[in-house]
């Protein structure tokens, strides 16, 4: 080995690349960008500012932060319906004045001021409620226009009224306490925006009014259709946004105990893009009370930050319009490319040198020699049949099979020209077995362990196993179960074949050839699903050995097959029988002469081999090409394999033309005669095997004579 | 859109090719035409002493099967001179004409192609200056360009070198008309710089055949596949592929593909209920384009990833009639008449 492969090996197999790509299909990655924005920008001012993280400090700017996240929380649920809001702030400092005037110059009590404060809010939000979610109109331009229109009455009132406000004498120590207390150290504005933050989310995420304003913003005509009255949530998510904003601009009137010019002045920006930067979607459906926060929290800390750091006004709102501007490219790009950014890291190759194989071509001599006897095979079910993986037979000599629509078609003895649906289970139903009661258990790709008793009833056995500590996404659930056989104890062993990729992809672990195939058991006593084994390159075919005192399983991508010791001084281990074979072993079943076969579901290519030592070079080329170029290892031809108790090679058999078993998935043998099987077949093979038993049934051999 | 040069360095770019489309539409038109003489390997085709003649191996045969003549080593390619006169290049590198040897410059030993100019100068292609003809596809995996045109003026006299395994030479009063393999285009030599007249081509173009009415059939003996174009860009594992696997199985163009299951496969190849895709990426395809008097594709004959005639490497159009030797296929098409081809 090469320094450089070396190097290679330790860089593919030692970082844990693959993890990009499933924390990618997390959720919550939507959230990590405003998160790290956030840490950031709270590092840095932090650090230029002497004294930032004062308590009295951080009171002042927390009491602002309350505000500023009431005004936001509002914002982003109208957002979340699909609109906008430009007329926060004047509606903010309209309901500020509202409390003042009432307080100071009507000399009111507090609770009225609120009350006015709120039924101000209200009553614009409500004017723009109507005008977009009813009249249908532009929410850009209405709230412009409210906002202008609002923001000019504010104007006029305080010429005209903010010398009687100072002129006043009233005071009230509710007033002052609002203004001015803490309740256990935190004042009454953080109070107040936890609160509502605390229901706006539970509200969003677990009402029925909240799902209804996602839904709206999602997509409009699709809540319409399903039912929702789209234009009543437009205008609540309106007044909503009202109310908040008035219960800030109440809080900013007992703060400052009055109301000037340059109350609520460029808030309508701030609040807009604190909504953008935390990552609410400008579109609509997408985003979250949280993010809203984060977002309230970025531009605050950043334009107090500018402020004490002595920048003027100019400065701040042009930090505000870049903030603004990157937020909302991030945002389209990120929601235009996710897919796309998973698509190429999702594969992360590993390195693997495979052994030296002994060769299959005809005429090597090597007894795993291919030849030409599989393509003799009569056909059953030509051109009706659609990827029967695996095939068995009953008592009765019917002959059953999966197919990829999720059925379980039956072949009728004794010519198999007759078939039936027996049963639709779904999913990709792969490996099968009889159990003693005469129920056929079927490890469904993409679902789990079924079990279809003779009457036809599904019921599903076992979808998850536990899932493993360190694992990203969940590993709990049974992604690709595989073959399966059930020992005389009745407990089923079976084989999920990776964590990776599902079962209809299941060709695209061989690039990747991380080894994330288990071995599991079900225990039909108890419903139990326990992982016996874990960390094999794609687990494939599970059989009994004959005295039932061990299993042999196929490690499909390394071209391996294992004995799993279920008794003796060995159990509960695994050992390797037979290693570097030629072919990807699949499925794996009992022979009458009490050895076993094994199907060849492919070959392996000295292209391929190599490939699987240049891990990068298969990371760029899923990057770079299309699947449907990418290298594969050779399935277009396969084999049937006999081997013995230790693992000896008997035979091989295959089709070398592909022209009827190209790829073959599995085999069975029955009264002297082998069934052949292909996932990507449409077809079962069946053909006399010389010298096989002519009673010999896998039914007898497993459960006995038939009482 | 502004971070895309930025985002290119995480995702790279993607490996594209020409599609086939235009006058490259696929069909399945050498499938259909009826075989004109089966022969294992058929290479050049020249019409000589008054039939079409194929050279397959080391032997020149008539359509009947039968050997014409047997030469030393493996023919590479065959002009007929105006005077009637048979020149030979043979895969040692020795060219003769009318059976007497002909002296060649030293840097010549890859003899690609021959044809004789209007005014009777042979033109001689050599495809690379290091390997011989057989190991074309070593050629293009060490990225080769060390190809020249000569022409038989007095003594040799060297037109062009630098070229990515010329294939094909179309001679005519201006000069020559070459096809540059590897470059998937076609040259103007003469006076001057190279001209290209043809580029993209969605193959790798072999030889040349002038066409009655003008213009040109032009044989393309293996497709461009997006694979091997992202294989040549991977050095390390390239020369590791070069060094450890069995040319045949190298992911590389072929003349014939599918038939050992050691070949490469690519997911598109997967036959899928007993279907092998006629779209789908292969290393070997048949393909033959008639070029109008500007070089420009008019239409084309196909046989697509899942049909036997593959690997076209000359062409011959006589009285009408078109001739195919498809050396992949072992056989020698006879496509009828050229505008029944059409």
């Amino acid at each position: 080995m090469t320094l450089r492969e070396r190097l290679q090996a330790w860089r593919y197999n030692l970082v844990p690349d693959h993890l990009i790509g499933e924390i990618l299909t997390k959720r919550w990655t939507d959230n990590a960008i405003p998160f790290l924005a956030l840490v950031v920008t709270v590092a840095t001012f932090g650090t230029l500012i002497p004294g930032f993280f004062k308590p009295l400090s951080l009171q002042e700017s927390t009491r602002q932060l309350g505000e500023f996240s009431l005004v936001v929380i509002g914002l982003t649920v109208v957002m979340l319906g699909g609109g906008i809001d430009l007329a926060v702030g004047s509606i903010f400092a309209l309901s500020a004045f509202a409390a003042v005037s009432c307080f100071f110059i009507f000399e009111l009590p507090v609770w009225v001021a609120f009350a006015a404060s709120l039924a101000v809010g209200a009553a614009f939000g409500a004017i723009n409620g109507y005008l977009i979610g009813y009249l249908r109109l532009r929410a850009f331009l209405t709230t412009l226009v409210t906002f202008i229109i609002g923001r000019a009455i504010y104007d006029i009132l305080v010429v005209a009224f903010a010398s009687r406000v100072q002129m006043s004498s009233a005071t009230s120590p509710i007033w002052d306490f609002i203004g001015d207390g803490t309740a256990l150290g935190i004042s009454v504005p953080v109070w107040a925006a936890f609160g509502l933050a605390i229901v706006t989310h539970i509200a969003l995420t677990r009402s029925r009014p909240g799902w209804h304003v996602l839904a709206v913003g999602g997509s409009r005509r699709s809540a319409y259709n399903a039912g929702i009255k789209v234009r009543r949530t437009v205008f609540l998510t309106y007044v909503f946004s009202g109310l908040t904003a008035a219960t800030a601009g109440f809080l900013i009137a007992t703060r400052l105990s009055g109301a000037g010019p340059g109350t609520g002045q460029g808030l309508e920006i701030a609040a807009l893009t604190a909504a953008v930067v935390g990552g609410n979607s400008l579109g609509g459906g997408r985003g979250s009370v949280a993010k809203g926060l984060m977002g309230a929290i970025i531009v605050l800390v950043m334009t107090n930050g500018l402020i004490r750091l002595g920048y003027g006004t100019g400065t701040n709102q042009m930090v505000l319009g870049l903030l603004l501007a990157v937020a909302v490219t991030i945002d389209i790009r990120w929601l235009k490319n996710r897919h796309k950014v998973l698509n190429e890291v999702y594969v992360a190759p590993v390195y693997l040198a495979m052994g030296p194989t002994q060769s299959a071509e005809p005429g090597s001599g090597t007894p795993y020699a291919l030849n030409n006897r599989l393509s003799v095979a009569d056909a059953i079910g030509l051109g009706a049949l659609e990827g029967p993986e695996d095939v068995i037979l009953d008592a009765d000599d019917h002959l059953y099979c999966g197919t990829r629509h999720g059925e379980i078609v039956r072949f009728f003895a004794p010519d198999y020209t007759r078939s039936e649906v027996f049963a639709h289970v779904g999913g990709f139903p792969l490996g099968l077995a009889f159990d003693a009661s005469g129920n056929l258990i079927s490890c469904v790709g993409a679902m789990g362990l079924y079990s279809i008793s003779p009457d036809r009833q599904v019921t599903k056995l076992s979808a998850e196993t536990a899932r493993s500590l360190t694992s990203i996404v969940d590993d709990a659930r049974l992604r690709d179960p595989n073959d399966l056989d059930i020992a005389p104890d009745g407990k089923i062993y079976f084989t999920d074949s990776t964590k990776r990729y599902d079962a209809h992809d299941w060709t695209l672990d061989s690039i990747e050839n991380r080894a994330t195939g288990r071995l599991l058991v079900f225990d039909p006593k108890d419903g139990s699903t326990k992982t016996l084994l874990d960390g094999y390159r794609y687990t494939n075919g599970v059989c009994m050995a004959h005295d039932n005192k061990s299993l042999f399983f196929a490690e499909s991508w390394a071209c391996r097959i294992h004995r799993y010791w279920l008794e003796g001084p060995k159990a509960g281990t695994a050992e390797c029988v037979i290693r570097d074979m030629p072919g990807y072993p699949d499925n794996i079943n009992r022979a009458s002469d009490g050895t076993y076969w094994m199907a060849w579901l492919g070959m392996r290519t000295p292209s391929f081999d190599l490939s699987l030592r240049h891990p990068a070079m298969r990371k760029r080329m899923a990057r770079r090409l299309p699947q449907d170029e990418w290298l594969f290892p050779n399935i277009n031809t396969g084999g049937v394999v006999k081997f013995d108790e230790q693992g000896r090679i008997i035979q091989t058999m295959g089709d070398l033309g592909g022209a009827s078993h190209a790829m073959v998935t599995s085999m069975r043998e029955h009264k002297g005669q082998l069934f052949i099987g292909g996932i990507f077949n449409n077809r079962i093979g069946r053909f006399a095997i010389e010298g096989a038993d002519p009673d010999w049934t896998g039914m007898r051999a497993y459960w006995g004579a038939k009482p | 859109m502004i971070f895309d040069p930025i985002l290119d360095i995480f995702r790279g770019k993607a490996v594209t090719i020409p599609p086939l489309d235009g006058a490259f539409r696929p069909n399945t038109a050498l499938d259909d035409a009826p075989v004109f003489a089966q022969m294992p390997a058929p290479d050049n085709l020249v019409f000589w002493q008054g039939r079409v003649v194929a050279s397959s191996g080391a032997n020149l045969m008539d359509p009947g099967g039968d050997v014409v003549q047997r030469f030393g080593a493996d023919v590479t390619a065959l002009a007929v001179s105006p005077t009637g006169d048979l020149a030979v290049g043979l895969a040692d590198g020795s060219l003769s004409v009318g059976g007497a040897a002909v002296a060649l410059p030293a840097d010549v030993r890859c003899i690609t192609a021959l044809a004789y100019g209007p005014d009777g100068r042979l033109w001689l292609a050599n495809g690379s200056a290091s390997l011989p003809p057989g190991q074309w596809a070593a050629d293009l995996m060490m990225k080769n360009a060390s190809g020249s045109v000569w022409v038989q003026d007095g003594g040799w006299q060297k037109v062009a070198g630098g070229l990515a395994w010329p294939y094909g030479l179309l001679p005519d009063a201006a000069g020559v008309i070459v096809s540059e393999a590897w470059r998937h285009r076609l040259l103007r030599l003469g006076q001057g710089k190279p001209q290209p007249m043809l580029e993209s081509l969605p193959g790798y173009p072999a030889r040349l055949a002038s066409a009655a009415g003008g213009g040109a059939w032009l044989a393309l003996f293996a497709p461009r596949n997006r694979l091997i174009e992202f294989v040549l860009q991977e050095t390390h594992y390239r020369l590791a592929m070069m060094a450890e696997v069995p040319p045949a199985f190298w992911i590389a163009p072929a003349l014939a593909s599918g038939r050992s299951f050691l070949e490469p496969l690519q997911c598109g190849g997967i036959r899928m209920l007993g279907v092998h895709k006629a779209w789908s990426p292969t290393r070997s395809y048949g393909l033959v384009v008639r070029l109008g008097a500007d070089m420009t594709p008019l239409f084309s004959l196909h046989s697509r990833a899942n049909g036997t005639r593959h690997g076209v490497t000359s062409v011959l159009e006589h009285q009408g009639q078109l001739h195919i030797a498809a050396k992949g296929g072992d056989c020698v098409l006879s496509a009828g008449h050229t505008a029944e081809a059409r």
